[in-house]
């Protein structure tokens, strides 16, 4: 980089001034004081006109050959001519492809947390149940059965075989276990009445009554 | 160009007005009035002939639709040349071209019909653009040729002032060094700069 051998501040804010003295933007107080330090400088006086000429070659019209007319035509024909509905899809199909990858990969992890979050669904509905629940819905003609603290397993086994019961919940915090008839058979008032007539049954009533 | 600013400028806003009313008359004549100065300015980026006349109606494509648009923070003119300008570089980017760097063994290519003088200066002109990278030549066409201020080179370029300023600086001190020789005159005396 190089600067003329007489520089000093003058010169520098010579160099400063002279594009826009060339210009006729510059104030004409800076002007005024560069030609008169053109006067003085033989290598500012050089620059200068060598700028000028700079100035005059670039104000020169363009040679390459760019036909007017014909562009303008061009144009109007351009204007015309109706914009393709498809404008959008021409957005999607030149834009970025980074962009529609990340977006295919939200989509596909939208649906992969989708159908995770169905099979978790499903799994918290589990195949079996605890005695700890709440009692399941008894069906229509159960028992509600309260055992004496007192009996056996195997005479209550013996009673709800001779009766042909089976446990389908319980015992519930009093004690109590549904019943239903097994197999196809239906309770009926007779094993009820049997039930109530067993010395170790404290309770024995149809569900549906229970209000 | 002898018209003064303002009063071109007042036109131009008129026409950009009309234009936005969808006045074709209007982008006719603003088209026919850019359409030298920005073949010029844009021959700093490109040589060929048919990618100019595309960029240059790329950007009245963009003026046409956008005419409604202009606020007047600048003049008419800077706005064009700033659309003209990101169309250039966008044009280049989309076929994978570079701005010109045979910038000499093209531009001495002139008509017949150019005058000795000038083909001389044209060729004195290209010999010393062929030293400045792309965004120096624009730059130089800008403040010497167009005759931008600094304030107005960074708003058609989109860079901050003190990096036109920069460009400008060095453009000039490559320049200078070149085209004495050029001109079979003998450099000025120099020194180096600390």
């Amino acid at each position: 980089m190089t600067i003329p051998m007489n520089s000093g501040k003058d010169c520098a804010r010579a160099w400063e001034i002279m594009p826009w003295a060339l210009q006729a933007t510059a104030a004409p107080g800076q002007r005024e004081w560069l030609m008169h330090h053109l006067a003085q400088c033989e290598a500012c006086s050089a620059e200068f006109a060598q700028q000028s000429r700079l100035r005059c070659a670039l104000s020169l019209p363009t040679n390459v050959p760019v036909d007017a007319e014909h562009g303008l035509k061009r144009l109007l024909e351009r204007i015309d001519t109706p914009e393709p509905d498809a404008t959008p899809v021409r957005r999607w199909s030149s834009g970025n492809r980074l962009t529609r990858a990340l977006a295919a990969a939200v989509v596909l992890q939208a649906i992969g947390i989708g159908a995770l979050g169905v099979r978790l669904w499903s799994d918290q509905a589990p195949h079996y149940r605890t005695l700890s629940r709440p009692a399941l819905l008894e069906p229509a003609g159960a028992l509600r059965v309260v055992p004496a603290a007192g009996m056996k397993l195997a005479d209550w086994n013996k009673l709800l075989h001779d009766l042909g019961l089976r446990v389908i919940d319980g015992p519930n915090d009093a004690g109590a276990y549904a019943v239903v008839p097994a197999g196809s058979a239906s309770s009926s008032a007779s094993t009820l009445r049997r039930l109530r007539a067993d010395s170790d049954i404290r309770l024995a009533e149809p569900v549906d009554d229970t209000p | 160009m002898n018209e003064p600013t303002s009063d071109v400028d007042s036109r131009d806003r008129m026409l950009l007005q009309r234009m936005a009313a969808g006045d074709r008359a209007a982008l006719e004549t603003l088209y026919r009035a850019y359409h030298g100065g920005l073949s010029r300015f844009l021959s700093r980026l490109t040589r060929r002939a048919d990618l100019i006349e595309e960029i240059v109606n790329d950007c009245f494509w963009v003026a046409w639709r956008k005419a409604g648009s202009f606020h007047g923070d600048s003049r008419v003119s800077t706005w064009i040349m700033g659309i003209a300008y990101r169309c250039g570089l966008k044009a280049l980017r989309q076929r994978g071209d570079e701005p010109v760097d045979d910038y000499a063994l093209r531009e001495g290519r002139g008509p017949s019909h150019d005058p000795d003088e000038d083909r001389e200066l044209r060729d004195w002109l290209g010999e010393g653009l062929k030293h400045l990278s792309a965004d120096q030549r624009i730059v130089v066409e800008l403040v010497y040729g167009v005759g931008n201020s600094l304030d107005e080179v960074a708003a058609i370029m989109q860079a901050p002032v003190g990096t036109v300023k920069a460009r400008l600086f060095h453009a000039r001190i490559k320049l200078r060094n070149v085209l004495p020789t050029l001109a079979g005159d003998p450099p000025a005396q120099r020194e180096n700069m600390s």
